[in-house]
């Protein structure tokens, strides 16, 4: 009896050891599970529901979804989406390459440089979507400017074209995210061997083909995060539009998040806006999976 | 006139003064080892050769041509990395036919090329692959025939087997050295390795904080160092430096060691009208371990041996050989005595010297006491 009770004692503390880490961390799991995934599964079952004004849970199977492919304002915001998408993901990489090449040159003020690149990063979308407005507004900003300064035939009202007013939504974000995609690249070409580099000299490359042929084939990582990255940002993009133009002028400038945000809080259509929304949590899906799988996968092999 | 002149170079980053003069000259053939602790200049030297860093001073003559001033990829020379630094998006056949690319080589002559490398490296069920499929010893003569592809005049070889486990760089080891004799091509190679420089090299170039030490044959360092540096520097174990005063004994100087219990007499044989001025001067002795043997292995016929008896204060067996340590002017001294000698610390047994192979060295200036005109010329007067 009394060799029994310190190993019934060990017994019971380790018994504790084991079930603490999951007691603590089971309030924060439980907290996940409801307020995301709980959410996650409401809004698609309301996806499939007769709601409007209000939540109303009578199953009415596919009729939302089918009404929200066929919406014309859907349609626009799907085209507009893949412009800015496209346009954003392309001139971000382009554009943060040749920076981040021009800034692995040796040159004096790299710090600072890259700091005033990296700015813009550390805005809010709706900061940048407010000043680029402002900006970009014919009666306040550039085109204003311009015809105070005497060019009276100077003309940029893209803004306030409605074919035209996507374009100005990629460039502010293009500016904002500019400079982290050119963090990257900076990463990665730093992490290239210099020995290489002398090599392909003493083989006679010249500079441009050494970044053709060598340095960039080897950057294919940091441009499938970059892509990642953007492409998600690209259709979370809402509070950019909301501040700049509001999806208008019209319609031009909706894409599916504020399709979603006009018919689930403006205009009293929750079924199509949830089916909105569980599309293009489908889409980022789609995206982002494959790509943890293949990071998170990678230590192991 | 020399094929590769290397005509007191100096090299400045800024205030730092990293090469300060040297001057290297070599013949075609020629297996040049730049070798030297790490700091040295001897990597620097050699980029400067490949015109990947560039000349502060002094001129650099590749068969009769002063190449300061031209392009690396001008200089008809190829190099072989540390790093191997293969082009990992390209596959083996890619990275060794590169450099024929980039000279507008037409692609049938490529393709012979790069057949003709991949065979005497015996890498042609490789060259499909991407380099990240290679092991180190193959990335190794991928490297090699990426130089070689080119025929180029002067090879270079900046620390090639660095990277390789002990046993795959004393074959590769083996193999630059084939592969040097079957093509008789110039290389300049840099190594901090003693043991490398002594295999590969028909020159050695010995350097310390961007100073040429010595330059000569790999024999010619290893038995007759300039300088104190050079003789600990090259042999593995290395040379035993022991403390001795020079005295005049019936007219001729000796060297006499304190032991443990006594005095040790050795007579002087090298460099003796050097010495006669050294005479009730404190010196320093350089004896190499396979010099210090025991009476029967010792070399009676070509050597001057001076035997003695003396304590034993540690016995190290490595299988090849037995090296019996004893102490002689308050250091330990190696002694390379047959294996399987019955010997075990604290006994005493005879030692035999061989004085004809022993050196001496100034302890302030650390440089060689050497006559004025020995048989054998200093390897520095030799190249000049």
């Amino acid at each position: 009896m009394s060799n029994a009770s310190p190993e019934r004692d060990g017994g019971a503390r380790e018994r504790l050891q084991r079930w603490l880490p999951k007691l603590v961390l089971s309030p924060s799991c439980v907290l996940v599970l409801f307020f995301v995934y709980g959410f996650i599964a409401w809004t698609s079952y309301i996806s499939f529901s007769d709601s409007g004004m209000m939540p109303d849970y009578t199953w009415v199977g596919l009729h939302q979804w089918s009404r929200l492919w066929t919406s014309w304002t859907w349609g626009i915001a799907l085209h507009n989406i893949w412009v800015f998408g496209l346009l954003y993901i392309v001139s971000c990489i382009v554009l943060g390459l040749i920076l981040a090449i021009l800034l692995d040159q040796r040159i004096r003020a790299e710090g600072v440089l890259r700091t005033i690149y990296l700015y813009p990063m550390a805005l809010s979308f709706i900061v940048t979507g407010t000043a680029w407005q402002w900006f970009l507004n014919p009666g306040l900003g550039l085109e204003k400017t311009m015809h105070d300064l005497g060019w009276q035939s100077f003309s940029f009202n893209w803004l306030i074209d409605s074919n035209m007013a996507i374009y100005t939504v990629v460039i502010a974000a293009v500016w904002q995210a500019t400079g982290f995609v050119m963090a990257m690249f900076l990463a990665g070409l730093r992490g290239i061997d210099g020995e290489m580099i002398k090599a392909a000299q003493i083989d006679g490359a010249p500079a441009w083909k050494i970044y053709a042929r060598i340095i960039i084939p080897q950057l294919r990582p940091v441009f499938l995060s970059a892509v990642v990255v953007l492409a998600h940002l690209a259709i979370k993009s809402f509070d950019l539009i909301v501040a700049m133009t509001g999806g208008g002028p019209g319609n031009a400038t909706a894409v599916p998040a504020t399709f979603m945000y006009s018919y689930a809080f403006s205009r009293n259509e929750m079924g199509i806006a949830a089916a909105s929304a569980v599309f293009m949590l489908a889409v980022i899906a789609a995206l982002i999976i494959p790509y943890l799988y293949s990071e998170l996968r990678e230590p192991r092999s | 006139m020399s094929f590769l002149h290397i005509n007191n170079v100096h090299k400045r980053f800024g205030e730092t003064h990293v090469l300060k003069g040297i001057d290297i000259a070599i013949e075609q053939g020629d297996f040049l080892v730049l070798v030297g602790p790490s700091g040295c200049g001897k990597s620097t030297l050699l980029n400067m050769i490949a015109g990947l860093d560039s000349i502060s001073e002094g001129e650099l003559l590749l068969d009769g041509r002063c190449i300061n001033d031209v392009h690396p990829s001008r200089r008809d020379i190829a190099m072989v990395f540390q790093s191997y630094a293969l082009y990992p998006s390209m596959t083996v056949a890619g990275n060794i036919g590169f450099g024929l690319e980039m000279r507008k080589v037409p692609r049938k002559q490529r393709r012979e090329a790069v057949d003709r490398v991949a065979k005497l490296l015996q890498i042609e069920n490789l060259l499909d692959r991407k380099p990240g499929q290679l092991s180190g010893g193959q990335r190794q003569r991928v490297a090699m025939g990426r130089a070689l592809v080119r025929d180029p005049q002067l090879f270079l070889f900046d620390e090639p087997l660095s990277n390789l486990d002990a046993k795959l760089r004393v074959d590769m080891r083996t193999e630059i050295k084939q592969l040097h004799q079957r093509l008789g091509t110039t290389i300049v190679y840099v190594t901090h390795d003693q043991i490398e420089a002594m295999t590969l090299a028909s020159r050695i170039a010995v350097m310390r904080g961007g100073e040429l030490q010595q330059l000569g044959t790999p024999q010619a360092v290893y038995d007759d160092p300039n300088n104190l540096f050079v003789a600990g520097f090259m042999g593995s174990p290395s040379m035993n430096l022991i403390k001795a005063r020079i005295v005049e004994q019936g007219g001729l100087p000796v060297a006499q060691v304190a032991t443990d219990d006594s005095t040790l007499t050795l007579p002087v044989v090298r460099d003796r009208d050097a010495l006669r001025d050294w005479c009730d001067r404190d010196v320093i002795l350089g004896l190499r371990p396979e010099a210090i043997t025991d009476p029967a292995s010792a070399n009676h016929g070509e050597g001057n041996i001076h035997e003695a008896e003396l304590p034993v204060a540690l016995v190290e067996p490595t299988g090849a050989d037995l090296y019996v340590v004893t102490t002689l002017g308050g250091t330990h001294v190696n002694a390379r005595m047959r294996p399987g000698t019955p010997l075990r610390s604290g006994e005493r047994t005879r030692f035999a010297f061989d004085v004809s192979r022993m050196v001496v060295f100034d302890p302030d200036s650390e440089q060689r006491i050497r006559d004025e005109r020995t048989a054998e010329t200093t390897p520095l007067e030799e190249t000049a």
